[in-house]
């Protein structure tokens, strides 16, 4: 049977898994970054920027706000484990660097999430 | 740490700026976060962000987040593209067109901030 050598092939590792959820976590960040740089330029408008505010102040957003917050979270501290293995030598524990990611990240979301749950009326 | 970039290699480069990048909006963005829902009332209106943008301090803060946030997200696309796209013709095309809104982005973020001066708010709330 011929087989095709260019056919993309990805092992599911730790790793693997990591570097997808990284990328995918990086996309939606810049879409977020292009929709925050153009709501902030309402600044020069005081009426009108409180009343994109007030549209973004519904409840829908501040649950999506909390979703930012653990994509966000996600993707600084696996970038910090990417730091730690590029130039301090972690590719050996790689995979408990994983872990510890995951670990450190569900604390900071839980950390961050009190004061937005705190915050809904 | 031994790093050693090798002269006129784009791609070295681009990897060790992301990472550095990175670094600085890890702290800019918890410094923002802090701010911005984990202290205060988490409300956000003019009257709240108002006198911050105000100041200098906050002014070059902003600039600092707009400009590695703007990098730092424009490489990564750029990294992406160069994975999935392998076309010459669309890869110039698209790379065109990220330089563009990249720039249009920066254009519009910096004048934003840096134009900014508080306004009294004459609307009735």
């Amino acid at each position: 049977m011929k087989k095709n050598i260019y056919e993309l092939k990805y092992r599911y590792h730790t790793g693997t898994i990591a570097w997808i959820l990284h990328r995918l976590s990086g996309l939606a960040l810049i879409l977020y970054l292009v929709l925050h740089i153009w709501v902030i330029h309402n600044l020069d408008n005081p009426a009108g920027f409180d009343k994109v505010m007030a549209f973004l102040n519904e409840p829908l957003f501040k649950v999506l706000e909390l979703g930012l917050w653990g994509v966000i979270i996600y993707h600084a501290v696996n970038g910090l484990r990417i730091i730690l293995v590029d130039f301090f030598g972690g590719s050996r524990e790689q995979k408990k660097l994983f872990w510890g990611v995951v670990v450190v990240g569900i604390i900071m979301f839980i950390a961050g999430a009190v004061p937005f749950v705190g915050h809904l009326k | 740490m031994n790093i050693k970039l090798v002269a006129g290699d784009a791609g070295i480069k681009r990897w060790f700026y992301q990472r550095i990048t990175g670094i600085f909006l890890v702290v800019l963005l918890l410094v923002h976060f802090t701010i911005m829902h984990f202290i205060g009332s988490g409300e956000t209106n003019y009257q709240t962000v108002a006198p911050r943008l105000a100041s200098p301090y906050w002014k070059t803060f902003d600039l600092a987040f707009l400009v590695f946030a703007l990098y730092h997200g424009m490489a990564g696309l750029w990294v992406v593209i160069d994975d999935y796209v392998h076309r010459d013709g669309w890869r110039i095309f698209i790379y065109s067109i990220l330089v563009l809104a990249g720039a249009l982005l920066l254009i519009l973020g910096t004048l934003t901030i840096i134009t900014f001066s508080p306004q009294a708010l004459t609307v009735k709330m």
